[in-house]
Order: structure tokens, then C-alpha cells, then sequence
């Protein structure tokens, strides 16, 4: 009887941790970046150039930016619903992985040193 | 009885006031901004965005290229500075000082730019 107590308990703080590491962002081991980026082109387009223009555009944008907004939407400095949905599984690790993936992609962005600025 | 009809004709304008408000307090003015008038408003954007390769201090990050970003975005992004729900310090400060005629200006004239020039 003393036992199976002992052992439920054991069992039960084990599970706890395990959720807790889940919470914490533990990262999803073995997934290939581009498995990761399967929900993020629901909006953001499979070549990171959203066609809808509520989405940002991510393709060959600074991938330390990037990562700096994933990373803000995790720690809710940012606030989007959907957006929390989905980097609450990610780890710091799957999170540069995706910022260099979408970074890395032709761009249609550019930085505004290129262009008339001002009158 | 005229009390009685003083009292419903005071309701129904109470009423006919009420469905007023809504009309007006909360129209949105949605038009579309004009690039033109963004132009005018960028100067500022530059000293930062319009450094190639340039970072942002602390914490150490690129400043993110806006040339070219899809317009509702830039909308939402600038209100979220203008409203305090971003934090990044430069960006806020920013943020309060334009109207929203002035974001949506601003990501008119941004949103034209880049390499493709089609994100509206």
C-alpha cells in the first residue's frame, strides 16, 4: 500500500515534469526545419512572401530580427494569439533554425538606405 | 395620457440618439494612406532602418528591413508601438508621435518599396 503510494506520487511528479518542460518550450527533437515551418506558411507563404498584406513578410529579413520577435511573442513582449500558439512549443534552438530558414529565402524586402527618404 | 405619449416620444429619441453614436464614435477611417505624404514622414525612419547591416544596442539585433513590408502589417505593427504594446523604447517614442494618418501614409509609402513593389 506504501508502496503504490510512493510510486504514484513518483509517477505523477514525473509527468508534471514532463509537462512542465512541454511549457517551457522543450523544442520538438528530430523535427527538420522544414517541418517546423509547415504552420508558419499558412500565413507567411511557403517562400516567406505573404500575399496576404496582414502577414509580414519574413523571406530575407534579418534572422537575429527574426528570432527576436519569435523569441518576443514566447516571453509575451509581443502580443498575438496565434502567434503565441505557435513559438510555445518552440526552443531557442528550433527558433534560430526558423529565423535563418526564412531569412535565408529570396527577398522582396529591403533596407531604406536604398531609396529617396524625406522631402 | 399625454404624460404616457411625452415619455414614448422621449424614448424614442433617446433610441434614435443611441443608434447614432455608434455611427460616428466609431468610424473608422480606413482609407488608404498616400505614399506621396509617407515620403514626407520617413526621414526619421532612416536613421536606423536606413543603415544597411545596422543593429539595434541592447539587446544586439539587426533593425529589421521595412522596405517593402506589406502594408496592413506596418499598420498594425506602428499602432502596436503607438499603444504601448510593443516594447521596444525608440519604437514607442515614435509611435506616439504620428497620427494614425500618418501610419497608414507611412506604410503606404514603405509597403510600394522593395523589390517587388506590389505588397499594398
Amino acid at each position: 500500500m506504501m508502496h503504490s503510494t510512493r510510486f504514484a506520487t513518483l509517477l505523477s511528479l514525473t509527468l508534471l515534469s514532463a509537462g512542465a518542460y512541454a511549457a517551457e518550450g522543450g523544442g520538438a527533437p528530430g523535427k527538420t526545419v522544414e517541418e517546423l515551418a509547415k504552420p508558419c506558411a499558412a500565413c507567411h507563404a511557403a517562400d516567406g512572401n505573404s500575399t496576404n498584406a496582414q502577414y509580414p513578410r519574413l523571406a530575407g529579413q534579418y534572422h537575429d530580427y527574426l528570432a527576436r520577435a519569435m523569441q518576443e511573442y514566447k516571453n509575451g513582449e509581443r502580443k498575438h494569439a496565434i502567434m503565441a500558439g505557435f513559438v510555445a512549443t518552440l526552443s531557442d534552438a528550433d527558433i534560430d533554425k526558423l529565423a535563418r530558414f526564412y531569412g535565408d529565402m529570396p527577398t522582396k524586402l529591403d533596407d531604406l538606405a536604398h531609396y529617396e527618404q524625406g522631402d | 395620457m399625454t404624460r404616457i405619449l411625452l415619455a414614448r416620444s422621449m424614448k424614442l429619441a433617446l433610441l434614435a440618439a443611441s443608434a447614432c453614436i455608434p455611427a460616428t464614435a466609431f468610424a473608422e477611417d480606413t482609407s488608404k494612406g498616400d505614399p506621396k505624404a509617407g515620403l514626407a514622414l520617413v526621414y526619421t525612419c532612416g536613421g536606423c532602418h536606413g543603415v544597411t547591416g545596422y543593429h539595434n544596442a541592447y539587446p544586439n539585433y539587426h533593425v529589421p528591413r521595412i522596405a517593402g513590408q506589406n502594408y496592413d502589417y506596418l499598420i498594425a505593427a506602428l499602432t502596436e508601438y503607438k499603444k504601448g504594446e510593443r516594447a521596444h523604447p525608440t519604437m514607442r517614442a515614435q509611435g506616439e508621435s504620428m497620427s494614425d494618418e500618418d501610419i497608414r501614409n507611412i506604410a503606404a509609402y514603405l509597403s510600394s518599396l522593395g523589390t517587388s513593389g506590389t505588397a499594398k
